[in-house]
């Protein structure tokens, strides 16, 4: 039983997309399905924000979650949101050609052909902010072997973001709290310009490691075996699917897609190290991430919250992540992402984490560099 | 050919030099996991293949690279038979060669 209930509390993304899809598929007012449970699940977010949980081991310290369940589901979520995509593109392709509304059924399923602006919107919004929530899974994947860290690439393509595999292990994972890491957001920095500056840093970094790697193998950078070049062609499909489907619409629908879902990976990465502080060459430890621990954050996000334990214990599956007295928001990733939407809202809230961190969690030298914040009048 | 239909086995050994240590790798865990669970004061940081404080020299044997080495390791040190423990499994026993914490 315990067994059921540690694997199955980490299906809520799995069976809310595919809810996604359904409603994009049905149509009407359906299309708007997966705004309404985003909403939804930042109400109950905010309404279990006291509720923190611990990682679930038997007597003998094994882990109750079975890796070929968990691998399989992350697997298929690479179909499912090329499924999303495809569906979307159906919609834009009715939209375009202007197609009749009219009740029909598929496999018993009753749907509407034909779509409104106003429910095109809608699909678009639930599509870019299914497809962000969906990079949980590449993420997870990215620290995992070859055909897992592929599967990865080719969700984050699914976003335009393929370059992230590379550059959230090579450089966040080693570069972690300092300004070498563009992942890692600095006080004072709002989520609005931290989404662009993380993206574009971090695809920097992926373009210099290749051409580096490239310089030391003798091979041209065009060439296919240039990562960052590679990811990005991985994009090509969508595009191309996309501009068949709607034209400039079409292009305008996945830019839209795209702006959302990556907006959604960086405020995560926001989220997980705002402000805090690392000297350079020193080890990662847990003091240098955010935890998030709460109810619905860790199972909807499959423990992605526990930063301070994966910083550390970067190759260990996430139902095995646990608490280790990181510093922590005390509320989840939901309820703190409408936060980080309101910048002096969200600083008004660190603030006071940031200095018990500064007195209670910081070395001598990191307390330094945080006062050269303070004396720019940075918090 | 025959080699295909080989029952593959549930651990590998790794011997440790200079020491002569003899730990065993599990199919599905890493060498450094390997090392650290047995007690060995192997070198980490990153633990995701990024940093190379886990490199060590492959003497003999084979290994399964979990990622790219390149990225980590020069052309040298590759051609020389470097690794990351972090990032390998083995495929045979092993002789490996690593500089341990004091």
């Amino acid at each position: 039983m315990k067994t059921f209930y540690v694997n199955a509390r980490y299906l809520i993304v799995p069976v809310m997309t595919i809810a996604t899809i359904l409603g994009l598929f049905i149509g009407n007012s359906f299309a708007w399905l997966g705004v309404i449970l985003f909403g939804i699940n930042t109400i109950v977010d905010t309404l279990t924000k006291n509720i923190h949980l611990r990682a679930d081991f038997d007597d003998n310290g094994n882990s109750y979650g079975i890796k070929k369940l968990q691998y399989a589901v992350m697997y298929l979520m690479l179909p499912a949101f090329i499924f999303l995509q495809v569906i979307l593109a159906w919609r834009l392709y009715q939209y375009t050609s202007v197609t009749s509304f009219e009740t029909l059924s598929f496999l018993g399923l009753s749907y509407q052909s034909g779509i409104s602006g106003f429910n095109l919107i809608g699909s678009v919004l639930s599509a870019g902010l299914w497809a962000g929530l969906g990079i949980i899974y590449g993420h997870e994947l990215s620290h995992n072997r070859k055909e897992g860290f592929l599967v990865s690439r080719l969700i984050m393509a699914l976003s335009g973001a393929s370059h992230f595999t590379y550059a959230h292990v090579y450089n966040h994972h080693l570069d972690l709290g300092h300004e070498d890491d563009p992942a890692t957001a600095p006080r004072g920095r709002n989520v609005y310009s931290h989404a662009w500056l993380s993206h574009a840093g971090q695809s920097q970094y992926s373009y210099d490691l290749e051409r580096e790697k490239l310089k030391k193998q003798k091979k041209s950078f065009f060439s296919l075996s240039n990562k960052w070049i590679l990811g990005y062609l991985y994009s090509l499909p969508s595009i191309l699917l996309f501009v068949w489907a709607g034209g400039v619409l079409g292009v305008l629908s996945l830019t839209v897609i795209w702006a959302i879902s990556n907006f959604l990976l960086e405020a995560l990465n926001f989220m997980g190290h705002y402000g805090l502080i690392r000297e350079k060459g020193k080890p990662v430890e847990h003091r240098h991430s955010w935890d998030n621990d709460n109810l619905f954050t860790s199972w909807f996000f499959i423990e992605i919250g526990r930063q301070g334990d994966h910083h550390v214990r970067g190759e260990t599956y996430f139902w095995e992540l646990d608490d280790v007295d990181a510093p922590n928001y005390g509320i989840g990733y939901f309820s703190l992402f409408v936060l980080t939407l309101f910048p002096p809202v969200f600083r008004r809230f660190t603030q006071k984490l940031l200095d018990d961190w500064d007195e209670n969690k910081a070395t001598v030298a990191e307390k330094e560099i945080a006062n050269q914040f303070k004396n720019l009048s940075i918090s | 050919m025959f080699s295909l239909f080989k029952k593959k086995s549930s651990s590998y050994s790794a011997t440790l030099m200079p020491s002569g240590k003899e730990i065993r790798v599990k199919r599905g865990e890493n060498l450094l996991t390997a090392a650290l669970s047995a007690g060995v004061k192997w070198p980490y940081k990153c633990r995701v293949g990024s940093c190379g404080t886990c490199k060590c020299k492959i003497l003999d044997g084979k290994i399964s690279p979990e990622i790219d080495f390149g990225y980590v390791l020069n052309f040298d040190e590759l051609n020389d038979g470097y690794a990351l423990a972090c990032q390998t499994a083995l495929k045979t026993d092993i002789k490996v060669m690593v500089n341990l914490k004091k």
